[in-house]
């Protein structure tokens, strides 16, 4: 989970459904859900997605935090 | 008048008991900035080449930094470095909290030690004098009952206490300085040094504030946090602390778990920062964590620092032993396939009561855990305690016995590495060290340019000496600040890649010698960019350093501990990665399948010694690199290493 699961709204377990527009990218989606900080994306399980890849219906989307500390 | 420094370094000899106070000039703190490279010069000068870690002769140097007890997030930070008794080569630990910036108050920018006293004894900074008075009373306490004991003694509650536990006095070789309870100079081993010179605790207090030479640019600088916090997630990471990034690395396939066989640990909801905050932060019950649960260091904003209870059953645990990091999550819960969170955060008190590095500590019971899924250890060898894999209960009792060096805990407080010398049996196989120092909980075979600093590292395996793989394309404007302008892919371990590595390693060099908190100022996801960094310097200390200067101060850092190693025998046949991590495919989740090619990683590791400037056939430093570092004196004053360092 960690620290992003705060901006997905009723997320079960770190998981939620999005409604997203039509054609919508991976920045709009970080922007609807007001993510401001960098992360790293993979749809599908195909990791490593540009901010501008389009999504489509069903896709599945994780989004992983950077903190490399501890 | 001097700027951000006291101007006073305290060296202590023990043996004789005696006290001194040196004065550097302005040059000595620009050059070194202090932490792990001002401590180095020390260590270089006053400890004689082969020393042994536990002879009086080893010299154990405390170092705050330029910026230490300023007014601004991350600066409260103390290096210790000294020969590690867990390496046998040098050992370097970073810790926070409030006692960085007290000791800078009272009057002192470091200590240098060396020696052994014929009795306990404790050392009392304040206001500028120092002294040493009897512990006699004090040894074999509790971290702490120690410090209640010492507040009550000098009447004084404000004091900060940096001392050892049980372990250290026990010479246990990853024993912790620990202080207020709950923070660690966790790795190589420093407590057990400071133990061996039967030097219980440092204890200091004083109201000497820095001065600050541009009041008006540094209150901008202060300001800047409050700006940053939300586009860089910190309030986010404050919020959770690093146990936030269990479930994240877990599923990047980079969660550490069943000793490294795996980046999948099925259960890591149950070790995750959200369960943590949930229910186990002080507060909890009045979703009240912020204010009760979570802790920081001096004039941090942050407040990354885990309040946490267990406040019935076989694992209560007091709060004032603070709560688990990432590292201790991991190491405790998915390295042992443990995922009791009672008994991770029990294990972590033991820790800091008894004095030991959790990561160490964890891992070498994972190690041993491991060992026993293989047959290769027997209830003859651990005295009747069943060591499998997601055993709570015996997780935490070796725990308790390693602190006391009691039954099986005696070869296990030797750490894994030299415990597998004295078992045998082949137990060597399921090592995760790199030059004995157990590996953190961040995985070489998903972070590729990892693989080469673990192993090259002069102290050993560790994730804080430089940034990781995925930070190099996500953070391309920090990046650029340093020179690094040209991402590879992912898995990517090619000549770039150890140009990130080394570059990165630079600047996580300064940082642990300007002494400041790699959570707080670095390349990628941190509250302050470097040219911040760059310009907190210059606010404080009315200099006029740039990125060039502050990176070159931690490449100096970088090869001081590199030719102690030298002066030791120790060169590339040290420079290693555990065997499992080239010959045993991770298994399951998204890192199913990965290890490091053993070519290639040869390859990138010559590629990062010809980077570096040290000979590829030695992995010795070059003497024109020492000497463009203005260390040719490094080299000069030693037989040895003018043979070695050519
Ligand atoms: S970020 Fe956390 S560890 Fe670093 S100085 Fe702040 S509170 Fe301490």
């Amino acid at each position: 989970m960690g620290p992003l699961v705060d901006f997905l709204p009723n997320s079960d377990r770190g998981k939620a459904v999005l409604n997203l527009t039509n054609n919508s990218t991976i920045a709009d989606m970080l922007d609807k859900l007001k993510i401001k900080q960098r992360v790293v994306v993979a749809v599908n399980g195909d990791e490593e997605k540009g901010l501008d890849h389009i999504l489509s219906d069903g896709d599945e989307v994780l989004v992983i935090s950077l903190v490399s500390g501890g | 008048m001097t700027y951000g420094y006291t101007g006073k370094i305290l060296h202590v000899n023990l043996t004789k008991g005696e006290l001194e106070i040196e004065e550097p000039d302005e040059q000595f703190y620009r050059t070194y900035m202090g932490g792990s490279a001002m401590g180095m010069h020390y260590v270089l000068k006053e400890t004689p080449a082969g020393v042994d870690p536990f002879s009086p002769d080893n010299v154990l140097a405390l170092c705050t930094g330029i910026l230490t007890g300023t007014p601004i997030s991350g600066q409260s930070r103390l290096t210790s470095v000294a020969k590690s008794p867990l390496t046998d080569c040098i050992g370097d630990a970073q810790g926070g909290g409030y006692f960085p910036a007290e000791m800078k108050f009272s009057g002192f920018d470091a200590v240098i030690i060396k020696g052994r006293s014929p009795k306990p004894v404790y050392l009392w900074m304040h206001h500028g004098e120092a002294e040493l008075r009897d512990a006699g009373h004090l040894w074999g306490l509790k971290t702490g009952d120690a410090e209640d004991k010492l507040k009550e003694e000098l009447d004084d509650k404000r004091i900060e206490v940096l001392q050892i536990g049980p372990a250290g006095e026990n010479l246990v070789r990853f024993s912790a300085l620990i202080s207020m309870s709950n923070r660690a100079n966790g790795r190589t081993g420093m407590g057990a040094v400071m133990g061996s010179k039967n030097l219980k605790a440092v204890v200091v207090r004083g109201k000497m504030k820095p001065v600050i030479a541009n009041p008006e640019k540094f209150k901008e600088m202060q300001k800047l946090a409050k700006v940053n916090m939300e586009p860089t997630g910190m309030d986010g990471f404050g919020k959770y602390g690093t146990p936030g990034v269990c479930s994240p690395q877990h599923r990047a396939g980079g969660l550490p778990t069943y000793n490294f066989n795996s980046g999948n640990f099925d259960k890591h909801e149950e070790i995750d920062g959200h369960k943590l905050y949930n229910e186990h932060l002080r507060g909890h019950e009045k979703d009240d964590q912020n204010r009760f649960g979570r802790d920081t260091c001096f004039s941090c904003t942050v407040k990354c620092k885990r309040v946490s209870e267990v406040v019935e059953g076989p694992f209560k645990t007091d709060a004032k032993y603070g709560g688990p990091e990432y590292e201790t999550l991991a190491t405790f819960g998915s390295y042992c396939g443990i995922s009791d969170m009672d008994a991770i955060i029990h294990a972590n008190a033991l820790c800091n009561m008894y004095g030991m590095d959790t990561i160490s500590c964890g891992a070498t019971i994972a190690w041993a855990m491991e060992c026993w899924e293989e047959g290769k250890l027997t209830l003859e060898d651990t005295g009747g305690i069943k060591l499998n894999y997601g055993n709570a209960e015996a997780m935490v009792k070796v725990t308790e016995m390693i602190a006391h060096r009691e039954g099986f805990g005696e070869i296990l407080a030797e750490g894994s590495k030299k415990a597998s010398e004295i078992i045998g049996r082949g137990t060597g196989e399921y090592l995760i060290t790199s030059k004995g120092q157990e590996a953190p909980a961040h995985m070489p075979q998903v972070k590729r340019s990892l693989s080469v600093i673990y192993a090259a590292n002069p102290f050993g395996a560790d994730h804080e000496s430089s940034e990781h793989d995925p930070g190099y394309k996500a953070y391309p404007e920090r990046m650029k600040e340093i020179g690094l302008t040209n991402p590879q892919e992912k898995l990517a371990l090619n000549k770039e890649m150890m140009r990130f590595a080394m570059i990165t390693q630079h600047l996580s060099s300064a940082v642990d010698s300007i002494s400041v908190c790699a959570f707080v100022f670095g390349a990628s996801f941190q509250l302050y960019t470097p040219e911040q960094l760059v310009q907190a310097i210059n606010a404080v200390m009315g200099w006029n350093v740039d990125m060039e200067e502050i990176l070159q101060v931690g490449e100096r850092r970088l090869n001081m501990l590199r030719a102690f190693n030298s002066r030791e025998g120790v060169g590339r046949e040290s420079d290693t990665l555990p065997k499992k991590m080239f010959n045993r495919p991770l298994k399951g989740g998204r890192s199913d399948g990965y290890f490091i090619n053993e070519e290639e990683w040869e390859a990138a590791l010559e590629d990062y010694y010809r980077l570096c400037d040290w000979d590829v056939d030695t992995g010795h430093p070059s003497l024109k690199k020492m000497e463009s570092l203005g260390l040719g004196w490094v080299v000069a004053d030693n037989n040895e290493l003018s043979k070695v360092i050519i």
